[in-house]
């Protein structure tokens, strides 16, 4: 008992303890904010992987540890599409999953928005023209936000879902 | 090598026909075998004298010679050579015998092939496709060169028959492929009577990008960028592997300096993952307190890895012939100082979770793999020294600087989840062990070698990494002009997901998610 309060103790607070992220370039349009207006105070996510190398969902994992601790921004994972605000696509839409991102898109309560994070889920990357791979996500399901980078920084993550829902 | 006239003598006194060819690989014994040798001969390997089926792939010969090769490719024990077993199947011939009978490990590789070239393994036991989804249209096969590597096809109706099991309160509950928490996509069909498991079937290669093709699409100089996007935690692992493999085609030496830069990037992959790992199994128990402390320790790692090479995942690191980025002394004295910071968070960590009773509980005889079915399953890595499987391609063949760093191997023999949980723990230790010692004992020097060799179309080599989940496999065969003509890889996940159908029988549902977070198998390294 003593030692683990003495660990914690001693670790201290390392929320935000990460390098500062540089603003990306483009922003996203108005529309987009509009639509996430509803989402400013809180946004339940929804993360499908649709045929990425992993490295992606490990960067969206490491938003809920202590060091990004993406809650204090109101910004929840959720277990269920049911309960989701936002999907979060990553990699490349393969040909067995295309089905699968369909029916999760269905079954997402409106008002949504679908967030493609990550260079294949944005335009296939190293993946694209393959006989396996059906194209990026916005050919299957309307693309709201795009987060490039091979895998985008949890920081970059955190800087793209904060300009979005900045009222 | 005082061993190899050894194995040969075993099997020739075995086999007195059988004559090795002469291979362009050292430490790997090449025969050509008919049809009617095979079963008998890859039984012998691994019945009899203890070999590994660590790969079996087929090869479309065609642009060079028409035929097809089937590669049977045996590890044997610690330092002895390979044994590759190469089987022509000639002109119109499609069938080939199933060894699947009498080496278990053959089971899915041989569906693979059925699935990627259309040849039929006789007497397989089943014959259900593995890669193509039955949505698939009949007849096409990917891997063939005539298949167009950028076509997509169209969809047929096909249904997927899951095993199933009949009987009085006998049901069966279906998972994914799309799972509650962030992780990759997988099926998963439990029967079940009551809570205890009393089967489960995987269903994967729901990610299949078509990684092969796309290899064969590309010049040796310039695929190592896909290489590290096959498996994302994995990026050092099959970025070295494919290396290694493309250097021995080009018969590049690498510099000293680069392969312990190679050794250190490996332990420090190991590390994060592994951190994260223990984490992320507590987790799974509900203990949210572990959780957040190895996370926190592997985000200070990946933001080091960030620091050093410009990437969290290392990406980039790695180029053929060496490394593409260097530390100076003063920086590797702070590296190894802030790891030794690391180590001695993780160590008072380490302690109050091996003192959680409730949290021991639910990981002792949980998840039991008996070395019998991991043997059996060929399963590699921290899977296999969980389950008193004593192999290390750092140890038994030394790549990068470890022959120079030697590795001292974790076991453990109960093969339940917290033996797992161990060997991940005594890793972590010996990664830090190792980089200190690489820190110690890096010599100064170039970075980078130029290739010296064009290697002729059929040339071909075998490399094998311990990544972090276990052993790595590439063998790459070189096309005309600098081409790959085919690309054999080969994650420790295919080898190892099959296994797991067999540690969970009998365990409660709920027990799943930790059983298989203590697996951690990538199914985007699987799928390929």
């Amino acid at each position: 008992m003593f030692r683990i309060l003495r660990k914690s103790l001693k670790t201290g607070v390392v929320t935000g303890q990460h390098p500062a992220a540089p603003q990306p370039a483009d922003t996203a349009p108005h529309e987009t904010c509009e639509k996430a207006t509803p989402f400013t105070t809180s946004l339940t996510i929804r993360e499908v992987d649709t045929g990425s190398c992993n490295a992606c969902e490990m960067e969206m994992n490491a938003l809920a540890n202590p060091i990004y601790d993406a809650e204090q921004f109101g910004i929840h994972l959720a277990a269920s599409p049911r309960h989701a605000d936002a999907l979060v696509v990553t990699g490349p839409v393969t040909v067995n999953m295309e089905r699968a991102l369909k029916d999760v898109y269905r079954h997402t309560p409106d008002p949504k928005l679908v967030i493609a994070l990550g260079d294949c889920a944005i335009n296939c990357g190293v993946f694209k023209g393959s006989y396996a791979v059906t194209g990026p996500v916005e050919r299957h399901v309307p693309v709201d936000l795009r987060i490039p980078g091979c895998p985008p920084r949890p920081a970059e993550i955190l800087i793209a879902l904060a300009n979005l829902r900045r009222r | 090598m005082p061993d190899r006239p050894s194995i040969e003598q075993q099997i020739r006194l075995a086999f007195p026909t059988l004559v090795p060819v002469p291979s362009p690989v050292p430490d790997l014994l090449q025969y050509r075998i008919g049809h009617a040798h095979l079963t008998e001969l890859t039984s012998y390997l691994h019945n009899k004298i203890g070999g590994r089926l660590a790969l079996l792939f087929a090869v479309d010969q065609r642009p060079l010679a028409d035929r097809y090769e089937i590669q049977y490719l045996f590890a044997l024990d610690s330092r002895q050579p390979w044994v590759l077993l190469t089987l022509e199947l000639r002109g119109q011939d499609r069938l080939f015998p199933s060894i699947t009978p009498s080496v278990h490990a053959a089971h899915w590789y041989e569906r693979e092939i059925r699935d990627q070239y259309g040849l039929i393994p006789q007497g397989h036991p089943d014959l259900r496709r593995l890669v193509r989804h039955e949505h698939w249209p009949k007849g096409t096969h990917p891997l063939k060169k005539e298949f167009p590597w950028n076509q997509v096809l169209g969809r047929q109706q096909g249904e997927y028959r899951f095993r199933h099991i009949e009987g009085e309160g006998v049901f069966e509950v279906p998972v994914g492929p799309i799972h509650a928490g962030i992780i990759e996509p997988g099926h998963f069909r439990f029967s079940v009577a009551g809570e205890p498991i009393l089967q489960l079937e995987v269903r994967h290669f729901w990610k299949h990008r078509g990684v092969e093709k796309l290899f064969e699409q590309q010049p040796l100089a310039a695929a190592l960028p896909l290489a590290e996007r096959i498996s994302g935690d994995n990026t050092i692992g099959h970025g070295l592997a494919y290396c290694q493999a493309v250097e021995s085609l080009l018969q590049v030496a690498v510099p000293r300096r680069a392969r312990y830069l190679r050794s250190f990037l490996l332990e420090l992959e190991r590390l994060y993952n592994h951190l994260g790992d223990v984490g992320a199994i507590c987790n799974d128990t509900a203990y949210a307190l572990a959780h957040a402390h190895c996370s926190r320790i592997k985000e200070h790692v990946m933001q080091m890895s960030d620091r050093l090479t410009g990437s969290r995942f290392l990406r980039g690191a790695l180029c053929i012939g060496g490394v593409t980025f260097d530390v100076t002394e003063p920086g590797l004295e702070s590296i190894v100082k802030e790891l030794n910071r690391v180590e001695r968070d993780f160590s008072e960590l380490e302690a109050i979770i091996l003192a959680n009773a409730s949290l021991t509980d639910r990981l002792e005889t949980t998840g039991v793999l008996t070395e019998r079915v991991a043997w059996d399953h060929g399963v590699v890595g921290v899977v296999g020294r969980a389950s008193g499987l004593d192999q290390d391609v750092r140890r038994d063949r030394p790549f990068a600087a470890y022959d120079e760093v030697p590795v001292h191997v974790a076991l453990y023999r109960y093969g339940d989840v917290r033996a797992r949980v161990r060997v991940r723990m005594d890793e972590i230790h010996e990664s830090l062990r190792l980089i200190r010692d690489i820190a110690r004992k890096i010599p100064p020097g170039a970075l980078v070698a130029e290739p010296r060799h064009v290697p002729k179309p059929g040339n071909w080599a075998v490399s094998a990494v311990e990544g972090w989940r276990g052993e790595i496999l590439y063998f790459v065969i070189a096309g005309s002009d600098g081409q790959i003509h085919r690309c054999k890889v080969r994650d420790p996940s295919f080898v190892n997901w099959p296994a797991i159908q067999w540690a969970v029988t009998g365990n409660i549902i709920p027990d799943f998610p930790l059983i298989n977070k203590s697996f951690n198998l990538s199914y985007a390294g699987n799928d390929l």
